[in-house]
């Protein structure tokens, strides 16, 4: 069972954030082809998104994430609060076109490199699950 | 067994009837499937998506599965 203090936390980061993206990595150093590939898409929105690197606690997030929205893999897109899903959902959902209409966005290139909002730990209201004293 | 082989078995497993195609993409860990099959029939792409991983997830959860591109369909 995933670890109910970390579900909290989670749930509350997918509830205050419009966008937001589990990733291995950063969006500027992504750790994966497939979290990359998911940036890539976000970043050509030039749209604000919070990005957290769920490298640090892969295993806990896994549990929490499988309860949370039966998806238990990364990256994971949510947008206003639902799964939106992984790397090839986004970019099958991104060519027909219905990314736009989820984001609320029209594709803009190349994306501003302003658009990036990552998670830092000195905002309290954005700080990541795993540095939550639990 | 090969994972590419141990993949397409369990997702056959899961869907039955379903067409699987499993291509290694490099390593024997970094796996693309196509999988056609009639039970995606009016599921959204996130839940078409979702029965494949939990097909796997028992390979996809002990990281022996790093990464799996999945592209679905419903048969014609």
């Amino acid at each position: 069972m995933a670890d109910p203090n970390l579900k909290d936390k989670v749930e509350e980061l997918i509830r205050d954030n419009q966008v937001l993206l589990f990733m291995k990595g950063t969006p500027e150093s992504p750790a994966c082809g497939n979290s990359m590939r998911a940036v890539n898409v976000l970043e050509s929105y030039g749209i604000e998104y919070a990005a957290l690197d769920v490298l640090p606690a892969m295993q806990p997030l896994r549990e929490v994430t499988g309860e949370i929205a039966d998806w238990t893999t990364f990256p994971q897109l949510y947008v206003n609060g639902q799964l939106v899903g992984g790397a090839d959902i986004v970019e099958e959902l991104d060519e027909s076109g219905e990314l736009a209409e989820v984001l609320g966005a029209e594709r803009a290139e190349p994306a501003p490199q302003s658009a990036k909002q990552e998670l830092k730990a000195d905002n309290p209201q954005q700080s990541p699950p795993m540095q939550i004293e639990r | 067994m090969a994972l590419v082989d141990d993949v397409k078995t369990l997702i056959e497993h899961g869907l039955p009837g379903a067409t699987v195609e499993v291509v290694d993409e490099g390593g024997g860990d970094h796996l693309r499937v196509q999988v056609s099959a009639s039970q995606f029939e009016g599921l959204s792409l996130i839940e078409q998506h979702r029965l494949v991983k939990n097909a796997v997830r028992e390979r996809s959860d002990t990281g022996e599965l790093h990464s799996l591109t999945i592209k679905t369909s419903v048969p014609k």
